[in-house]
């Protein structure tokens, strides 16, 4: 019997996210949906470290909040990057922060899709928050 | 699976968890986790991707990563696919059409993804199968479209394929076309004319025409310094066309006498209206221009498949859900790339790519029932104006009112500055991006 409750308390935490889910569309786009758009120029999630575009993979998420703020008020120097960083908020760039810290510190086709697909989740486990 | 269990597996039970309220033989025995990886691969569903170029192979890749078990299939016409972005830079020498080259070698062994190299002939959307040109028949769960682009010959009185393969050459999806391009180019005799004749918007790589234009000035600037390109257009303005005509006067004398460039708007009557292609000589509104090569993008609309396939509107293009790029003519198919119909983005292999990865994680999570995420696309398009004078236009997307839209105050073009620094940059990031980029389409 004991089973039982277990599953009935499993099976209404599952309607209740069935119900959530029914809910308005989300403010804002995922950290890993925002950081998938980076790979063109800076690598398959951000894990390029040969080129002249910094790698994003395990940066330090303060010195990237730093970094994208600066471009985005146009206190730094940029060639694209003003212009890239004024789609986004606060929060946006935050989330994102915390995401490439926690990508592998090596080139991209170095990495297995295992190895990836862990760093990828961790990062999601987050929630965007440190 | 019945959708219950499906739930159960998305609210992310474990398997431990189950064991502790069914017991271990009850959980082999409902197969819920236990049965295999293969009876959850099948219930996960099978993703069958026609085309296997920017969008398809993105599309492939993000999917794994949005779902490691799902079944994975591209149906692409041809072994190697060579890129288009670079393709102009292999006209005027700069690089091989070899250095252009990939396959799906990578897609297929990291990410888990069958490939079948084979022609797509048909679909029935009824019995969820796609037919090829070998005779298989692909049974799919979810199917998503990326065919590239069509071109309207008949738009032009005296064009047809035909010319288009032997005399009057595109040069708009990379192999062949582009180093037919490259010969004529060379052929090209002192003090003679190129006439680059861009299509009506929308087309592919909007800033393709006008980069080709700067390239082919560049290489008469070296080895033919009174020979000329004539850009006839149909159109008043193109993308980037202010960094872009600032690059002309910097590099090429353009407005001037000795000009290397000279550009007819669509109001100054430079839309195309029909070719000679055995006399080499373009009519315009303008008049008639006699020239030694002719290089006319046509007008273009959805690629052939998705015509087939009944995947467009009246526009010639495939219209789409705007948060998940599914086809709001056909449920469960989804279109990408420069197919669609995508408000702001251009249709380039950048937003194809960015298009790529918000739809995979869209057909994952309708796949497990979950809701879907925000969307958010971009695009960043670097174009040479000569071999190192970089220009380039970039933005950020989300869906507002309905449309796709540039996000915050994102878009901008480059600035034009006296600062030598800027477009020198621009043209170190070019290179770097198309090394970059097709390592994330290709491996
Ligand atoms: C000169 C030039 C320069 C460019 N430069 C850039 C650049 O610098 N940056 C940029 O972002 N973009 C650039 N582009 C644009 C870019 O190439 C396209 O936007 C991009 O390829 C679109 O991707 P897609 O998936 O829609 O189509 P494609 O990449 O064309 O892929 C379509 C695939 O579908 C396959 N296919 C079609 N029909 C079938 C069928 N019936 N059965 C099986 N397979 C089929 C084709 O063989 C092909 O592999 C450039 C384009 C040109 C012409």
């Amino acid at each position: 019997m004991k089973n039982s409750i277990k599953l009935k308390t499993l099976l209404a935490a599952c309607s209740l996210m069935a119900a959530a889910s029914a809910q308005a569309e989300p403010t804002m786009a995922n950290a890993q949906a925002m950081a998938w758009q980076c790979a063109p120029c800076h690598g398959t999630n951000g894990q390029e470290f040969k080129e002249a575009m910094p790698p994003l993979a395990g940066m330090p998420a303060q010195q990237f909040i730093d970094a994208m703020t600066a471009y985005r008020e146009g206190t730094r120097a940029a060639v694209i990057m003003d212009r890239v960083a004024r789609g986004f908020t606060d929060d946006e760039i935050k989330a994102m922060a915390i995401w490439f810290e926690k990508q592998p510190v090596k080139q991209w086709d170095k990495t297995s899709l295992t190895e990836s697909l862990e760093a990828q989740a961790s990062a999601a486990a987050t929630g965007g928050q440190k | 699976m019945s959708q219950q269990e499906n739930k159960v597996f998305d609210s992310k039970i474990t398997r431990r968890d189950l064991i502790k309220v069914f017991g271990v033989s009850a959980v082999a025995a409902t197969g819920l986790f236990g049965a295999s990886e293969k009876a959850y691969a099948k219930s996960a569903g099978h993703v069958v991707i026609l085309g296997g170029g920017i969008g398809g192979s993105t599309f492939a890749k993000y999917l794994r990563f949005a779902d490691p078990d799902v079944k994975i299939t591209i149906i692409e016409q041809y072994p190697e696919y060579i890129t288009c972005p670079r393709s102009n830079d292999v006209i005027v020498g700069y690089h091989t059409l070899d250095e252009l080259t990939f396959n799906l070698d990578t897609v297929k062994s990291k990410y888990n993804v069958n490939v079948i190299i084979d022609k797509v002939t048909d679909a029935d959307f009824d019995k969820k199968t796609v037919s090829t040109a070998k005779g298989q028949t692909v049974s799919y769960d979810k199917l998503v479209v990326s065919p590239g682009i069509d071109f309207k010959f008949e738009d032009y009185e005296g064009m047809s394929k035909e010319i288009a393969e032997t005399k009057i050459f595109h040069g708009y999806k990379a192999g062949p076309q582009t180093l037919a391009l490259r010969k004529q180019l060379l052929a090209v005799p002192q003090g003679g004319t190129a006439i680059i004749a861009p299509p009506k918007n929308p087309f592919r790589c909007p800033p393709g025409p006008y980069e080709r234009a700067s390239f082919f000035a560049e290489y008469f600037q070296k080895h033919n310094p009174t020979a000329k390109v004539i850009v006839l257009d149909p159109k008043d303005h193109f993308t980037k066309d202010v960094p872009f005509k600032k690059a002309w006067e910097r590099l090429y004398g353009y407005k001037t006498d000795n000009a290397l460039i000279e550009w007819v708007s669509g109001s100054e009557g430079g839309g195309v209206m029909g070719v000679d292609a055995d006399n080499m000589t373009v009519e315009t509104m303008a008049g008639t221009f006699k020239a030694d090569m002719i290089n006319l993008i046509p007008n273009q609309r959805a690629g052939k498949l998705a015509q087939k396939l009944g995947l467009t509107d009246a526009s010639g293009w495939c219209p789409i859900d705007r948060h998940s790029f599914e086809s709001t003519i056909q449920k469960e198919v989804y279109v990408l790339g420069d197919s669609t119909i995508a408000d702001a983005m251009p249709k380039s292999g950048y937003a194809a790519n960015s298009q790529a990865k918000v739809c995979a994680q869209a057909v994952a999570d309708t796949l497990k029932d979950r809701p879907l995420g925000r969307a958010i696309y971009s695009n960043v398009c670097y174009s040479l104006a000569g071999e190192n004078y970089g220009v380039s236009i970039a933005a950020i997307y989300e869906v507002r009112d309905g449309f796709i839209q540039p996000k915050g105050k994102s878009a901008g073009v480059s600035p034009i500055t006296d600062k030598p620094a800027q477009p020198i940059l621009e043209a170190v990031y070019q290179k770097n991006w198309q090394r970059e980029f097709v390592k994330d389409v290709f491996s």
